[in-house]
This record gives structure tokens, C-alpha cells and sequence, in this order.
């Protein structure tokens, strides 16, 4: 039966009370609910990692507490928290074969030999490797899925209260990344461990977690599912690292969900449950927009903003329009698909661009860099 | 943001492990060095007592002429000796990494032997070549003679100079070898491209990359020539430099406080130019490994084929000379005109009898210094890379010490402290050289496990700890035998060194403690050379199977311990 693992207020400061003092965790407080499948998103230094780690007492934090269940494990030694963990370089051992790579964790618990072998020979079934079992090479010879699935079940054999994983899918080439994010899913919702999955892949995260926390400074930015994170970004950070959103200044007009962009005659108006600012009328606002919830005109209208267009780029399924407005308008380029190429628009040509009627966000004004 | 103190779950055991070293090294380097320099203040023949301090170590260094002469000396001798092997090494490197000539792997095996022969042997086969009655000398001369040319002896400055730059050249040849066939080929290229001349990118591109090697063998050399006690020691005469100075003041005089002056002033040098050479090479340190490997250009042309070719065959052949003399030597009597005299196997056969106690000794201190170190050395590298404590860096900078102090001052420094007039009475036991062993070749041991320590992913060890292990588990099933490798070639090359000691047995044996250098050096004192030379046969092979064997299981750990000197 697995538990929830929660986080209180959690602080981590390295080289504390020294001048190259890092406040790498930020009062983190969150829960992950039992056997669910949990993603820290984030770009790097943002604390992901320190988090994981501290999860496993590989840190010590400098404040706060992480429950597991009822238990606050914060000062448990990290070989005594029953946590199995998977590391980005897999960190499998050259001098053993894979039978007492995976075995290791059992051999330290003491475990009878007839059980650790039906143990490893289960934990090699479930990840897929039960004919490489049979010849037992040293972990070396492996292919990188391979590895990771040795790995996986080095870390699941001995039945872990926790499971984590940090980058593990960073290590791979791209198909295989994809093929084996399905496989840690199917592994874990079979196993139905608690699980936080470590990532700076956006699509990766979105694509395996139950739920995804976005992380930015130490701090954690939003909570949710892919879903969530995606229609309803809390502010232009998470909006901006969940896809791709474009930012426009803009004040609030005199009703909550219509704003101004900037000092130009332009009015947008937007679903009440996309606006994340305090919606008092006259704040600044940041308007976003994602790429396909906007179009380029080659003709002015009443609502468009003008701009440069840069390259234009063939998609596939769609045409991807890069147009630099003003910057007093929108700090970066912006970025526009179309579903089909716009008749007399070239690059470096003069063009209008506007957000289609109802669609955008308001989020509160911030810096919008992207670290 | 709320604080509060945090109970730490961990155990003492990491920090008792961190003490024992750390007590060690206060005992057996800390305080005989602090002893050393609080003597070095003392006057001659005064008790250790702080009542007694003066200056007159020093003055007496800087006035009276044999002192004098003997700094003096150790300089020419140190400078002169790292000149000319970087003169000899680095175009020998060049040859044999640049020029396509035969015999290449041939020509860097061979040239490792002068490097792994005990130096003092060198000197004492050269002695047999160039020495008043030598044969070499004899035969030059009668070559020479004619055209007014006398081909002087070896004994002397001059001696001393070309016996140690024959023995040291072999580190600036293997470094500057490595650095030259390993530079990236593709920044010479990429030069070559936008029109640069052969000797251009020589003197912009190629040479500029390899002078952080360069530096490091230059220190190398210099700082064996400064501490070298057996070359000058057979060679010298009444030609002192410092350490075979120390040895006087010792065993003719018993006077430590004075060797303690003089071994204060060894170190300065030592110390200054290592730290000069550390300041200049590491605004120097490039990164020049290269992902592409790709071919390196070699000079084709039949001239340079030639040059490089005799130019190699030269030096190796000379380097080599005294090898090949003690060999023949040992199964002869007597070497006085051209040829040996009087064919024998006696100096073979007598050994047990006159040197049986001598091996026992120098195999049971080699062969338990070399254990301890092993353990020593690994705790230590284990501990400073890994648990990090407080004053791991103190731990760091201690282990490295005894690679500037020369042989000689070791044993002064443990004398000082411990010959039978302090708490702990050490002097003529096994014990002393035991110690004196561990303090000098601990870094050899502690080198080669922090580099392995550094290649391995600390993941592997935290993933153990995730598992549920402790870290004594940790470090039995996981550390110990992913750095094994690291730890077996560091203890092969201190065991195979600790035969071969010399300088600091030499003040430290007692009747009962004589090793296999010690009486090689007096057979060579009392004449006996063929003796000698069939007990530094012995050795030789001793060390030559040794090497070969490592160097066989593991080609990293030679180049990596030449370069801990």
C-alpha cells in the first residue's frame, strides 16, 4: 500500500552563512498523492534536482519537512528511507553482471538467496528483460534502453516506498526516449509506487505525468495536470515553458477580461477563466496568446498589431510565421502558426498580426525572460 | 522563513576514519617537520631546548665555504640537469612522436629503464665506464688522444650533471612524447589551412599547447636533481651539494641541528619552485582533448628519417650504457682496463651468504610499508574526495608535502624527532623506516585512487546508499572495487620505488636494518663492484618484472606515476 508524500515548507540553502550562499528551494509545499505519477518541470537551477535529492537524503534540507505517509523521514539516513532511485547516468555497477546489479539492494536487506533470485527474476519480467536474465552479461554490454531497464528494476526490487527518478530518459536518443516514457508509465502504474520523475522536457513531463509541478528560482510556480498546466497557465512563466505562449503589455480596460495593448486603439477580450491577473480596471497586464490562437493579414485591421516578419518556417501541419513587433509591444519575436501559407506575405515583409476573438490569456505583469 | 537546528542522522564513523590518518600525519610529518625547523634555530651540538635558538645554522651555511659551495652546487646541479634533459627530451619526443622512424614502441619501452633503475647504480656503472681506470674512458681516449682531446672523469660536477640528466631525461621524452602525439590534430590542420608554415604552427600552435607538460617535467626533474643523495653521494668526492651535505653533518659529525639548517634551506627551494611553477602553468592549462581523434602529420622526409633515427639511437644507447655495465660487470671480478677481468659466478652465488639478510629486510619493509601506504593512501583519497569534513583541504595539502621534501630531509625530520630523546624512541628500528616509507610514497597511493575517485560517478556510490547500504557497505562493495585498479598501480609503483630507496634509509638503518641499496652502496665504497653490480642485477630484474607486469594489466598507471614523481 503506498502513501502520500508531502512536502512542508521545505527550504534548502547551500554554502549557508557563507557569501556564495544559493537559496535553492524556496518554502516548497505540495503533496503527491499515493501511486501517483509526479513530474518536477523546470529549466536547470531551478531546484528540481535539489528537491529529488533531498527526497532521498542525499541533501539535507535547512528547513522544513518531507512526510512520507505520517512519517517525517527529513532526518532519516538516506539508506534507511526504503526510496528507490534511478539515475540520469543510470550509475549501474561495471563490476557486477546484471543479476547482482539488481539484486544489490536485497543482498544489503539480508534477503534469503532463493528469494532474491525469485525476487530479480520477477522485477527482470516486469521491465522486459527476462532473456538477457538468462545470460547474465555484465551491464556494460547493454544497449542504453537496456541499461535503463536494469536500472528500473534495480531500483523496484527490494519494493520501495518511493521511487525516483532523475533524468532518466536523458541519456537516450530520441525514439527511444519516446518508446521508453511509455514503458516507465506502464512500469510504474503497474507497480503503483509513488513516483517523482525529474525532467526539464516539457513534452516529456506533460506526456508521462499524472501531474506536473513547475519549478522557477527554487520556487514552485503552478501545480496540475497537463491539462491544467496548459488552458490554464497561472502566470507568463509556466504559460511560456508549457508550449509556447506570445506576450503582449497591455491595462486592464474597465471589465476584468478585456484589456488594451499597450497605448493602441486595440481591445482584447477574453474568457473570464483565462484571465490570471487581479483584474482591477487600469493595471498592467501581460496578454498572451499561443502560436495558433493568433493569425497574420497581410492588410491592417481594426485589431492587429503591426510587425516584421523574420522567417517563415514549413511545419508539416502547419506554417510558422516568427514576427518581431515593436519590443514596447511584445519583448520577443513572436511566434505564429498558420494552417496554410498567407497569400502575399514574404520574409521581411510589413505585416498585421491579431489574436483571434475570445481566445488569449491575461496574466499579471513580470518579468517574462525565460531564464 | 522558518529555521530550525537539524538533528543530523549521522554516525562518528566517517570522522573516526577522517582522525586516524590526520593523527598520523600529525605525528610523523607535522611534528618532525616543526621539530626539524625549531632545530634548524639551534646552535651546533646544543640540546632541543627553545633557550638555545640563534641563527647560527644559517650564518654558517652563507659563510662557511663548504656550505656555501654546496647551495651552490645544488643549483647548478638542479638548473643544469632540467636544461639539458629538456634539451635531449623534447626533441627526442618530437622525433618519435612526429618523425616516421622504426622502432617506436621499442624506443619508448627502453626509454623507461634509465627512469626505473635505482639512480645510484647509474652512477657507480658509470663509474666502471668513465672512472679513472674506466674502460670507455681508456678507449676514448686512446681514440681521441691523438687529437689532443682527454675525455675527463666522471667524478665531479660534470659527472654528477651528465649521470642525473641520463637518469631524468626519460620524464621530459615520455611527457613531451604523450603531448605531441596526442595534441589535437585538427587545431594544427585548421592552422595549416589558413597558411601557416611547418615551423609557424610549431612555434604558435603546437608548442604553446604542450608547455604545461613541459612545466610539469621540468619541476619533476628539478626536484628529483635538487634531492637527489645517490649520484652525488657515489659520484661527488669532496664535491657536496645538500643532500649528501645533510648526510655529512650527520653521520661524521652528528650534528642534526646543523643538517636541520641545511634541510630547512633544501626545502625553501624546492617549495619556491614548485610554487613558481604552478603560478606560471596554470595561467597556461588548456583543455586539448579532442573529440575527433584524427591522424597526426609525420615528417616523411628521408633527411629528418635519419636525423631522428641516429639522434635516438644515440641517447637511448648512452642512457643505457650502465645497464648493460653492471650486467657484464656482475659475472667478472675485476673492470679496470678495456676489457673485464677474471669470469666468475661467485658475486651470484655468494649472495645469499653475504647480502641474505640485506634482501629479507628490504623485501619485509618494502612489502609492509607498501600495505600500510595502500590503506593509508586510499582512506585518505577516499576521505578528501568524497566525505568532504572540515579540514579535508589541510588533509589534501599535508598528503602532498612529502613530494617536495627530499629523501633526506624525511629522514632528518624523523630523526630530529624521534632518535632516542623524545617520547617515542624510534631510532635503528624497523619501525622508523616503515614510517619513513609510508610518509614518502603515501601521495603515490593517494594520486592514483583520488584520479580513479575523480573518474567514477559519485551516482554509483549514492545509488548504494539509496539501495539501503551504509557507507562502510558502500565503500567495501562498490568504492574498493571500482578504484581497485587505482589502488593496485599505486601500491606497485611504491613497492617497486621502496626497494630501491636509498636517501632516506641511508641516515635511518641501523645494524639490523641494512636493505639491498644500503650494501650496494657500501660494496661500491669498499670496491667490491662486482658484488655490487650482481645485487643490482637482482634488483634490477626485481624492479623490471614488477613494472612489466603492471605496465601489462594496466598502461595508465606508468605514465600516471611518472607524473607523481
Amino acid at each position: 500500500m503506498s502513501l502520500n508524500l508531502s512536502y512542508q515548507k521545505v527550504n534548502k540553502v547551500f554554502n549557508e552563512n557563507t557569501k556564495a550562499a544559493v537559496h535553492a528551494l524556496k518554502d516548497v509545499s505540495f503533496t503527491v498523492n499515493p501511486g501517483e505519477l509526479f513530474c518536477l518541470l523546470g529549466p536547470s537551477g531551478c531546484g528540481k534536482t535539489t528537491l529529488l535529492r533531498s527526497t532521498a537524503g542525499l541533501e539535507s534540507i535547512t528547513s522544513g519537512e518531507i512526510m512520507y505517509g505520517d512519517t517525517d523521514i527529513t532526518t532519516i539516513p538516506p539508506f534507511r528511507r526504503n526510496i528507490g532511485m534511478v539515475f540520469q547516468s543510470f550509475a549501474l555497477y561495471p563490476h557486477m553482471n546484471i543479476f547482482e546489479n539488481v539484486a544489490y539492494g536485497l543482498r544489503v536487506r539480508k534477503v534469503p538467496e532463493a528469494e532474491v533470485k525469485k525476487k530479480v527474476t520477477e522485477v527482470m519480467e516486469l521491465v522486459g528483460l527476462q532473456e538477457e536474465l538468462k545470460r547474465n552479461p555484465s551491464p556494460m554490454g547493454l544497449s542504453g534502453g537496456q541499461q535503463q531497464r536494469v536500472a528500473i528494476a534495480r531500483a523496484l526490487v527490494y519494493n520501495p516506498d518511493i521511487l525516483l527518478l532523475d533524468e532518466p530518459l536523458a541519456n537516450l536518443d530520441a525514439k527511444l526516449r519516446r518508446y521508453m516514457r511509455g514503458e516507465i508509465r506502464r512500469i510504474q502504474k503497474q507497480t503503483n509506487i509513488t513516483t517523482l520523475f525529474v525532467t526539464h522536457d516539457q513534452e516529456e513531463a506533460m506526456a508521462i505525468g499524472d501531474r506536473l509541478a513547475v519549478l522557477r528560482l527554487g520556487v514552485v510556480e503552478q501545480i496540475g495536470t497537463s491539462d491544467e498546466l496548459y488552458n490554464h497557465p497561472q502566470n507568463a512563466f509556466v504559460s511560456n515553458f508549457i508550449g509556447k505562449m506570445n506576450l503582449f503589455q497591455g491595462t486592464i480596460e474597465k471589465s476584468a477580461d478585456s484589456a488594451r495593448i499597450k497605448d493602441l486603439p486595440i481591445t482584447v477580450s477574453i474568457d473570464h477563466s483565462r484571465n490570471s491577473s487581479d483584474g482591477k480596471p487600469g493595471s498592467p497586464v501581460l496578454i498572451g496568446a499561443r502560436p495558433e490562437q493568433m493569425s497574420v493579414s497581410p492588410t491592417k485591421t481594426d485589431d492587429s498589431v503591426p510587425g516584421k516578419v523574420g522567417i517563415i518556417q514549413h511545419l508539416g501541419q502547419f506554417i510558422r510565421y516568427e514576427v518581431n513587433a515593436a519590443p514596447e509591444i511584445s519583448e520577443r519575436t513572436l511566434e505564429i502558426d498558420m494552417p496554410h501559407m498567407v497569400q502575399g506575405v514574404k520574409e521581411g515583409d510589413t505585416v498585421f498580426v491579431s489574436i483571434k476573438p475570445g481566445m488569449g490569456y491575461f496574466f499579471p505583469k513580470e518579468n517574462t525572460s525565460n531564464e | 522563513m522558518s529555521k530550525k537546528p537539524r538533528m543530523k542522522g549521522k554516525d562518528i564513523t566517517p570522522f573516526l576514519v577522517f582522525f586516524i590518518p590526520m593523527l598520523f600525519l600529525c605525528i610523523f610529518l607535522f611534528w618532525p617537520l616543526l621539530n626539524t625547523f625549531l632545530r634548524a634555530f639551534m646552535k651546533m651540538g646544543s640540546k632541543f631546548s627553545l633557550d638555545n635558538l640563534s641563527l647560527e645554522g644559517f650564518k654558517r651555511i652563507f659563510t662557511m665555504p663548504i656550505y656555501l659551495s654546496s647551495l651552490k652546487n645544488s643549483f647548478i646541479v638542479g638548473i643544469s640537469v632540467t636544461l639539458l634533459s629538456l634539451l635531449i627530451g623534447v626533441p627526442m619526443g618530437y622525433c618519435v612522436a612526429r618523425v616516421k622512424i622504426p622502432g617506436k614502441k621499442l624506443i619508448l619501452s627502453l626509454g623507461i629503464l634509465p627512469v626505473i633503475m635505482p639512480s645510484f647504480i647509474g652512477a657507480f656503472s658509470w663509474i666502471i665506464l668513465l672512472g679513472r681506470q674506466g674502460t670507455l674512458r681508456i678507449a676514448l681516449n686512446w681514440l681521441l688522444g691523438p687529437l689532443g682531446i682527454q675525455i675527463p672523469t666522471i667524478y665531479g660536477l660534470g659527472g654528477i650533471i651528465f649521470c642525473m640528466t641520463m637518469t631524468y631525461y626519460p620524464f621530459v621524452f615520455l611527457l613531451a612524447e604523450g603531448a605531441f602525439s596526442s595534441a589535437n590534430a585538427l587545431l594544427e590542420d585548421s592552422a595549416m589551412l589558413m597558411g601557416a608554415t611547418r615551423p609557424h604552427i610549431m612555434r604558435t600552435i603546437t608548442l604553446p599547447l604542450i608547455i604545461p607538460s613541459l612545466g610539469a617535467a621540468a619541476l619533476l626533474v628539478f626536484i628529483r636533481a635538487i634531492g637527489n643523495f645517490g649520484i652525488p653521494a657515489i659520484l661527488g668526492g669532496d664535491t657536496y651539494v645538500l643532500p649528501t651535505l645533510i648526510y655529512f653533518r650527520i653521520n661524521g659529525f652528528w650534528d642534526l641541528n646543523g643538517a636541520a639548517s641545511i634541510a630547512v634551506v633544501n626545502v625553501i627551494i624546492t617549495g619556491t619552485v614548485l610554487y613558481l611553477q604552478k603560478r606560471l602553468v596554470a595561467k597556461r592549462q588548456y583543455d586539448v582533448v579532442s573529440s575527433a581523434r584524427s591522424e597526426i602529420k609525420q615528417h616523411e622526409g628521408t633527411g629528418a628519417k635519419v636525423f631522428a633515427t641516429i639522434f635516438c639511437l644515440v641517447i637511448l644507447i648512452t642512457s643505457l650504457l650502465p645497464q648493460i655495465t653492471i650486467i657484464i660487470m656482475s659475472f667478472f671480478t675485476k673492470w679496470t682496463g678495456v676489457f673485464p677481468e677474471g669470469f666468475t659466478f661467485n658475486n651470484y652465488i655468494r649472495i645469499p651468504k653475504y647480502s641474505g639478510h640485506e634482501i629479507f629486510n628490504s623485501m619485509f619493509l618494502s612489502l609492509v610499508a607498501t600495505l600500510l601506504t595502500a590503506v593509508l593512501g586510499s582512506l585518505m583519497a577516499y576521505i578528501t574526495e568524497r566525505r568532504k569534513p572540515k579540514g579535508a583541504a589541510v588533509l589534501d595539502m599535508a598528503i602532498m608535502a612529502p613530494f617536495i621534501l627530499p629523501g633526506t630531509v624525511v629522514a632528518v625530520a624523523l630523526i630530529s624527532a624521534f632518535h632516542n630523546n623524545g617520547i617515542i624512541a624510534l631510532g635503528g628500528t624497523y619501525t622508523i623506516i616503515i614510517i619513513s616509507y609510508m610518509i614518502r610514497r603515501t601521495p603515490y597511493v593517494y594520486r592514483s585512487v583520488a584520479a580513479s575517485l575523480t573518474q567514477l560517478n559519485p551516482s554509483l556510490e549514492e545509488a548504494s546508499t539509496i539501495a539501503g547500504a551504509h557507507w562502510i557497505y558502500t565503500f567495501r562493495r562498490v568504492s574498493i572495487p571500482l578504484i581497485l585498479p587505482g589502488i593496485i598501480s599505486g601500491s606497485i609503483l611504491t613497492f617497486s620505488t621502496l626497494l630501491q630507496e636509498l636517501s632516506t634509509t641511508i641516515l635511518l638503518y641501523g645494524a639490523k636494518t641494512r636493505t639491498v641499496p644500503i650494501q650496494i652502496y657500501s660494496a661500491v665504497n669498499e670496491g667490491a663492484l662486482g658484488e655490487a653490480s650482481a645485487l643490482s642485477v637482482l634488483l634490477l630484474v626485481i624492479v623490471f618484472i614488477i613494472t612489466y607486469i603492471s605496465n601489462r594489466s594496466g598502461k595508465a598507471s606508468l605514465s600516471s606515476g611518472l607524473k607523481m614523481g
